[in-house]
């Protein structure tokens, strides 16, 4: 890792996770400006790893660096990085104003100057006409916002989100997203970037959810087995998982069993891909969108390019989403189509796809499955960390 | 809704309540009635055998016999004074105990704070046998110096385990918070931690202050009838056989409790914190 000036790097960092090692030799550098997004399992340190880049508990080993500094050693109060929990915790016997502008106090800002640049961020999450109420009269989201525009008054070279949203109703989590992204976008507590790193701060949060750090995050670190087990933009995450671990973790609903021969093609009950990789088991993984069901029975065409494989199957069930509507579909590995390849016990496979637009899918209807190659990978079994 | 003898249930309920609050209230008013009781009654008949109360009750004026008692007003300082500093340092000793204790392991917690209670639960002649030859070998026998050492020890005990309990409530996030956002640990403390926990603390400084004033035995022992607080000198006029001194001083006695009680409750509306 090559040395920064600004932004967060750990090196070689190990934290324990109560009376355990929890993370191992952990190398990460989240530039300044830079949204990065933690995920992993629960139990695995991700919290832990949080309160020790804060300085709240100590680290095993390793160094961890600030706006170029070496803070591995140095008070929480003096390393410029800001953790905000779960639920706020706010100070129920100061006002939403003396809450805000409490960093500015504590560093030795006026109380007049403080309630004033207090106001100003109150002003940008919204919440001017809350400023003189006691925290416990505010809703779940205004919590958060109050607990972010107070993190911003810190000016940080990092933020530090533990779950942020993680304790949100969906409305809210939306709104409060909403407006954690708008803040983080303008800057800090002027308005502008941090005064050590010439940028804004360098954001780590901690999330279980995948649309969340997408959304939020410009890179994704997944966290399995005491280590970062991949750290890629979600897009490339989502398409290219690792290994099965990191795809099964991702939640991705097409998780298929195959086998890779000698001349690197794979083979599975969704068709031949060529693919690099060792001999032996591998799996065939994909997003739901990768897959399109119609009703249309018809075998490959001269209309159907290589970048694609067809399959043909029953529809199971029909889960209607936020998100749109997907389909489960069953995929006889024995019929002899054109792909389907056993692999295994298992007769048949389930493969959760797309309807074709304007089609309505039912339970028992018989589709044709078309596979887009392109947006499909094979990745291999869990790579163990330890 | 009425059972089968038409009674109504509900109603029955109420009344058997109020009736068993009625008796709980005269059981607990009983006491403090009968000392207003005696203290305003007319003059004994019979010779007092201590010589300050006789030439009170000569006149019959039991409450000018009392303010114009300057040992008396000298017992009230001592008490004041013990208690003050008892409830003072008491819950600063019983504040840094509960913070300890509130961080460590739960099966370590239970047994420390069984440690911390010790004090409370042991017999006050005992614990104050043992106080005395503590304080002794210190050469503070006799001395209000002595006795406040003795009044903070089962202070300190009750307070620990009070606070321990205020902690557990309270949110020690805040002080993660507060230090990651630049506060220093003092700042911390007299800005986040005592402004927030502002009612269990003055609550304990109240306990703290209660459990000096009404302490005889400890006093007795440790102060060897050298230091005389007030509760010590009520004792002396009900061993003189005076009935009406007794129960003026009685009441003198529980008024400034009553007085700190109503304030901590006051405050505690208020602030809305340690309600």
């Amino acid at each position: 890792m090559s040395a920064v000036g600004n932004g967060l790097t750990l090196r070689d960092v190990t934290v324990a996770f109560g009376p355990r090692v929890g993370l191992r030799n952990l190398s990460l550098h989240v530039a300044g400006g830079e949204r990065v997004a933690l995920l992993g399992p629960s139990g695995v340190g991700k919290t832990s790893l949080l309160r020790a880049i804060a300085g709240l508990d100590p680290v095993v080993a390793g160094r961890i660096d600030v706006s170029g500094r070496d803070v591995t050693q140095v008070a929480p109060e003096r390393r410029s990085v800001v953790y905000l929990h779960q639920t706020p915790a706010l100070f129920p016997h100061l006002s939403v104003l003396d809450n805000v502008g409490f960093p500015l106090e504590v560093r030795g800002v006026g109380r007049a100057e403080a309630r004033e640049r207090g106001m100003a961020l109150l002003a940008r999450v919204q919440l001017t006409e809350s400023a003189t109420r006691s925290p416990s009269g505010l809703s779940g989201g205004q919590r958060h916002r109050v607990a972010l525009a107070r993190a911003l008054a810190a000016e940080p070279d990092v933020l530090l989100l533990d779950e942020p949203f993680a304790a949100l109703d969906p409305a809210l989590r939306a709104e409060v997203r909403d407006a954690v992204f708008a803040m983080l976008e303008a800057g800090g507590a002027r308005g502008a970037a941090s005064p050590t790193s010439g940028l804004g701060p360098a954001v780590l949060l901690v999330t279980h959810d995948i649309d969340e750090a997408a959304t939020l995050a410009s890179r994704v670190v997944v966290l399995m087995d005491s280590a970062i087990a991949q750290d890629d933009a979600p897009a490339e995450l989502l398409a290219r998982p690792r290994d099965v671990g990191v795809a099964r973790f991702l939640g991705l609903p097409n998780i298929i069993e195959g086998v890779r021969d000698a001349h690197g093609l794979f083979r599975s009950a969704l068709g031949t891909v060529r693919s690099d990789g060792s001999e032996g088991r591998a799996w065939f993984v994909s997003r739901a969108d990768a897959i399109l069901a119609s009703r249309e029975d018809r075998q490959r065409s001269a209309a159907d390019d290589d970048a694609r494989t067809i399959v043909c199957g029953e529809v199971v069930s029909v889960h209607d989403r936020v998100g749109g509507v997907t389909v489960r579909v069953r995929v006889r590995v024995r019929d002899r189509g054109q792909a389907p390849v056993r692999v295994g016990a298992e007769e048949t496979v389930d493969v959760v796809a797309v309807p074709e637009r304007g089609v309505a899918l039912s339970p028992g209807d018989v589709v044709t499955l078309r596979v887009d190659l392109s947006r499909v990978s094979v990745t291999p079994d869990p790579i163990r960390h330890v | 809704m009425p059972d089968r003898a038409g009674r109504d249930r509900p109603a029955r309920a109420v009344r058997g309540n109020v009736l068993l609050l009625t008796v709980l209230s005269l059981v607990s008013l009983a006491p403090v009635l009968v000392l207003v009781l005696t203290a305003w009654q007319p003059p004994a008949r019979y010779p007092s055998l201590w010589a300050e109360a006789a030439r009170g009750n000569a006149d019959g004026n039991v409450w000018t016999t009392i303010l114009q008692n300057t040992t008396l007003g000298r017992a009230m300082l001592t008490s004041l004074l013990l208690a003050l500093l008892t409830g003072l340092t008491a819950t600063g000793i019983g504040f840094v105990a509960a913070r300890t204790i509130a961080r460590i392991s739960v099966r370590a917690r239970r047994l420390i704070a069984a440690a911390a209670f010790l004090p409370v639960i042991a017999p006050p002649l005992a614990l104050g046998i043992g106080v005395q030859v503590f304080t002794l070998r210190l050469g503070l026998g006799g001395s209000v110096t002595g006795v406040l050492l003795s009044h903070i020890v089962p202070a300190a005990g009750y307070l620990t385990l009070f606070l321990l309990g205020a902690l557990t409530a309270y949110d020690s996030r805040m002080e993660d918070e507060a230090r990651s956002l630049g506060a220093r640990p003092w700042q911390v403390l007299l800005r986040i931690t005592l402004p927030a926990l502002r009612g269990p603390i003055v609550q304990a400084i109240a306990l703290g202050a209660l459990v000096s004033w009404g302490q005889v035995a400890l006093t007795l022992i440790v102060g060897g009838g050298i230091v005389r607080t007030l509760p010590v000198e009520l004792l002396a006029f009900v061993r003189a056989g005076d009935d009406r001194l007794g129960a003026a001083a009685a009441i003198l006695l529980t008024v400034p409790p009553l007085l700190a009680f109503g304030l901590v409750q006051a405050g505690a509306r208020r602030t809305g914190v340690g309600a």
